[in-house]
């Protein structure tokens, strides 16, 4: 029997899981606070020395100033390397190769290094989280717990949507730039190039999106198929891709409408504006650990979200706590329509 | 048309249009080397065949034995150039297109028919580059003694390379740009005539050119050229032929687009003749038309209020397609290329920035007619500093766009001139000398930054230590004094002198020649309570370890400052020493030794130091230790680590989306 769950209503109960098992959205959050404050002491440092004592810092800052940035760029250029350059290539239509990685110096190669970082300990936290999703009570320690348990499986995952992405990337997204570059400017106007660049570009995210659908759903039936051998876990959690493609491209799209909302009220309250911030320090901090908190709380929604659209109820799947028992009355995960009795538990 | 009944028709039209010439002109300058062209333009083949009439006036004291010719397009003709080697095959960022031009000579003699092709040898007075044809020497029977006047007749054929560096086609879109054999300059010296470079561009007498067009039917109408158009005739084989003319000037350009939207317009102030303006835009551009004629009618009055009115009847704006962007941003005499995008949000300065940039040629290489291959400076260095100040005026400050995966979105933060527009020189500071010629520089982005930011910095510098009345004095004089003629960097310090009745040649010593940075900074800045003495102290005789009375109760603030020039450049700047009660002290210092140092016993606290409080010196390549605070301030620090965290977390909050 076939659900009518929309995606929207995948998205919205993932949120409210999400809200209801905050310590999932903090364990995130303190990952990537911990991640960035590798970052805190340098660049403090650094921005001490060269302002605490400038009576126009804090205007030059704030203003911003682009000669001052230049000065910096000048005078140490260790403390960046071609950050800049990298990231604005990396947004052109051509795109950026990876040979310009070489040159990352100081503070971005400390940034990138930081983010690889990141994606190895998302692996983790993901484990976390889809394994604390299906548990009726749980902890930190249950994430870290079900994280654990889940790394090298997840963190395979993870590697291998990366590599396809970075594949996407640079065989679809560079590629074609190179193969159309010529043929871009022979175009008739400007629309057309911009079309067509557009059209790259919707391809790329497109198998961008499909490549994490994938890996979440993946993700998604690993955690809740333990009754399954790991090789039919791994093929559930592509046929479940491939059985829901609208329902789960409808909750990623869902999450990140949500994500760029809150970009854009963050822009528009633009509570960090410069070194003349009309925040004090504390309320600012606070402000943008609120921010990234709220979007931990958004991703934990999609990942719930996305376990919603693929399974109704729980799984009894091998836990140190014991399986739950189905009460449909309480269960936010039933719908009117679809009574769990219905179904085997843990059906897909 | 057999080629050469064509070629007999375009002389016999030829020696019409020079009767007319010499009817009608009323040259603004005494011409030197004058061009009766008529050419035609071949679509199939991305050719123009041309003949050309050339009367050049030897005005030196010394006999010319031989005549040298650019050759500008065949710096096109293969990668063994100079013009391809020094640019790597790029331009602008981007790969220049491997679509090759070149120019030839089919013929070349006297008025008394003889032949000069015969002796033409390719010659490379700047790097000896055996491979490079942009400058051809022939050897003369006989030599031309000064004063004297003769006439050359050259047939050509240029081939022109798709749309790269200011000239060729991009589908039926034409910019027709260094395209005729064009005579080098004679000087006492000898011939200057400079190889095609990445870097620089031109140098030539002025002239008075009329120019015949043959293009085929579909550009009725769409044709915009150097000059005023005085004939359109149609012409057997479904072609059209416009022919142009224009006096006083020293070179030609023309460009051909079925496609464009030809909007004409009138720029008209009090006590100033009118000038025609043409607007050449492309379909797609339509909606910034008014964009582009107010820019025009800004930079008309800007320049024209400071260095005297323009004195052409006309000025033709051309707007290129999209994929040729390469031909965008250019100046000719009386016509200038501009640029824009279909996304360019009103806040951000473009296309209205670089019409006004171009239109600024009219007078520093237009009228002014420096030498753009030896003092680049001279044209886009103060073309530049010059854009600031009119571009500033009308529109303040630019508001930049973000390009990103080919889209320009408008972003939130303000772009101030001069300093900031010019901001790339603070990134190379002291790589190069500025006064070197345009091929010498160590990279390209040191040219731009030393021609264009350097100097626009230091003339901008100049003017907040004239003021800008005296500034404008000196602009003034500069450009009245040299208005069609060929100034140097020494007329410029000279008109600088007169303006102003002091001799600044230690300015532009220390800016124009030298490589030096400038930069002061307040090293330090303290205040400490003034304590009684301790110590022995003379008292009815002896010594007692009491301070007399006078002495005994501290009173006020001690307060240091010392001001030190961390730069290789000296400059004379004021210092400010800003106390408690909003008291401050101004002082001057020539800025001759490495430190200065302030004291002031007894006074009110220092709060603050500040060097060049007024922002004069713009050259400064670090402004954050201009002013130094006696109790530190880590608010502004404390707030961009706070932001640094927040983007990392978002940064890999972002990452982690993806997988």
């Amino acid at each position: 029997m076939r659900d009518r769950v929309s995606s929207a209503g995948c998205f919205a109960r993932g949120v409210k899981l999400s809200l209801s098992r905050p310590y999932l959205a903090v364990s995130l959050w303190l990952i990537q606070l911990l991640l960035a404050s590798v970052l805190a002491l340098p660049v403090s440092n650094a921005l001490h020395t060269l302002l605490d004592h400038s009576s126009s810092g804090s205007r030059m800052v704030a203003d911003p100033e682009f000669g001052w940035w230049e000065t910096v760029r000048r005078v140490h250029p260790d403390l960046l390397g071609n950050f800049s350059d990298a990231v604005e290539s990396a947004t052109s239509a051509e795109g950026v190769e990876s040979s310009a990685l070489g040159a990352l110096e100081g503070i971005g190669a400390t940034a990138l290094s930081l983010c690889f970082l990141g994606i190895v300990l998302h692996a983790f936290a993901l484990g976390g989280i889809f394994g604390a999703l299906r548990e009726p009570q749980s902890s930190l320690v249950v994430i870290g717990r079900e994280g654990m348990r889940r790394f090298p499986a997840f963190l395979a995952f993870t590697l291998a949507a990366m590599a396809a992405a970075l594949a996407a990337y640079r065989w679809i997204y560079l590629a074609s730039g190179k193969a159309w570059r010529e043929r871009l400017n022979d175009l008739d106007t400007e629309g057309q190039a911009m079309a067509l660049t557009f059209a790259r570009l919707l391809v790329f995210l497109l198998v961008l999106a499909g490549i994490k659908l994938v890996a979440d759903s993946v993700r998604a039936i690993w955690v809740a198929r333990p009754d399954l051998p790991a090789v039919s876990r791994f093929f559930a959690g592509l046929a479940a891709a491939f059985s829901r493609p609208a329902r789960l491209f409808g909750v990623l799209v869902f999450y990140l409408l949500s994500g760029a909302a809150l970009y854009v009220l963050w822009i528009v309250l633009d509570p960090s504006a410069g070194g003349e911030a009309r925040f004090a320090l504390v309320p600012l901090i606070l402000a943008q650990q609120v921010f990234v908190f709220l979007r931990s709380l958004l991703k934990v929604g999609y990942y719930a979200g996305v376990s919603e659209a693929l399974t109704r109820v729980p799984s009894p799947e091998y836990s140190y706590v014991p399986a739950p028992t189905i009460d449909e009355s309480a269960s936010v995960d039933r719908t009117p329509d679809e009574p769990g009795v219905e179904r085997p538990a843990g059906a897909i | 048309m057999p080629r050469a009944k064509g070629r007999s028709a375009l002389l016999a039209f030829a020696s019409q249009a020079s009767l007319a010439l010499t009817l009608t002109a009323a040259s603004l300058t005494r011409p030197i080397a004058s061009y009766q062209i008529s050419c035609r333009l071949d679509t199939e083949k991305r050719a123009v065949e041309g003949t050309e009439l050339l009367t050049w006036t030897n005005t030196t004291a010394k006999p010319a034995a031989t005549l040298r010719f650019h050759l500008y397009l065949n710096a096109f003709r293969n990668t063994l150039s100079t013009f391809w080697r020094e640019s790597g095959g790029e331009r602008r960022g981007d790969r220049l297109p491997e679509s090759w031009g070149s120019i030839e000579l089919t013929r070349m003699t006297l008025a008394d028919g003889s032949d000069l092709l015969a002796s033409l040898s390719y010659v490379s007075p700047d790097d000896g580059n055996p491979y490079d044809r942009t400058v051809a020497e022939v050897q003369l029977p006989r030599a031309v003694q000064p004063g004297e006047t003769i006439s050359i007749s050259i047939d050509f054929r240029s081939r022109l390379p798709r749309v790269s560096a200011r000239t060729g086609w991009k589908g039926d879109f034409y910019l027709v740009a260094q395209w005729f054999p064009k005579i080098g300059v004679f000087q006492d010296k000898g011939w200057n005539c400079h190889q095609f470079h990445a870097s620089s561009e031109f140098f030539a007498d002025f002239g008075n050119y009329d120019v015949s067009i043959d293009v085929p039917v579909r550009y009725r109408g769409k044709v915009g050229a150097t000059g005023v158009r005085v004939e359109e005739r149609n012409l057997p084989g479904d072609r059209v032929l416009y022919r142009f003319r224009q006096d006083s000037v020293h070179d030609f350009a023309w460009t051909a687009d079925p496609d464009f939207l030809v909007v004409d317009d009138v720029f008209r102030e009090p006590a100033v003749a009118d000038t025609q303006i043409r607007l050449l835009l492309q379909p797609e551009h339509r909606g910034q038309q008014a964009r582009y004629l107010k820019a025009t009618k800004v930079a008309l009055s800007g320049y024209g209020r400071v260095l005297g009115p323009y004195p052409y009847p006309t000025l033709t704006v051309v707007d290129p397609p999209w994929g040729a962007m390469g031909a965008g941003g250019m100046e000719y005499p009386t016509f200038i290329t501009a640029g824009t995008h279909r996304m360019a949000p009103a806040s951000a300065q473009s296309p209205e920035g670089v019409t006004i940039h171009e239109f600024g040629h009219q007078y520093f290489y237009g009228l002014l007619a420096s030498n753009e291959f030896e003092e680049p400076w001279l044209d886009e260095g103060f073309n530049e500093y010059m854009e600031d100040r009119v571009v500033g005026a009308a529109y303040g400050s630019n508001r930049p766009v973000l390009t990103a995966f080919g889209f320009r979105f408008p972003i939130g933060v303000a772009v101030h001139r001069p300093l900031d527009t010019n901001r790339r020189y603070f990134q190379v500071a002291t790589e190069d000398v500025l006064a070197s010629p345009a091929w010498k520089f160590r990279t390209r982005t040191s040219y731009g930054a030393n021609v264009y930011s350097k100097t626009a910095l230091a003339m901008a510098t100049l003017e907040r230590l004239l003021g800008t009345p005296t500034m404008n004095r000196a602009l003034r004089l500069y450009a009245d004094r040299w208005r069609f003629r060929h100034p140097t960097t020494a007329d410029w310090i000279a008109a600088v002198r007169d303006a102003t009745g002091r001799d600044y040649r230690w300015f532009f010593d220390r800016t124009f020649y030298s490589s030096g940075a400038v930069d002061y900074a307040v090293v330090d800045a303290k205040s400490e309570k003034v304590e009684p003495p301790k110590g022995l102290f003379e008292s009815e005789g002896g010594l007692v370890e009491k301070p007399p009375a006078e002495l005994a109760k501290g009173k006020g603030w001690k307060s240091v400052a010392t001001v030190a020039r961390l730069g290789d450049v000296a400059m004379p700047i004021e210092i400010v020493l800003k106390f408690d009660g909003n008291h401050t002290y101004r002082s001057t210092w020539d800025g001759e030794a490495r430190w200065k140092r302030f004291r002031v016993d007894r006074g009110p606290r220092l709060l603050e130091a500040v060097v060049d409080p007024d922002e004069k010196i713009l050259l400064d390549v670090d402004r954050t230790n201009n002013g130094r605070l006696v109790r530190a301030d880590p608010r502004a620090a404390s707030r961009w680590t706070a932001r640094a965290v927040f983007w990392m977390q978002n940064l890999i909050d972002s990452l982690t989306i993806a997988w």
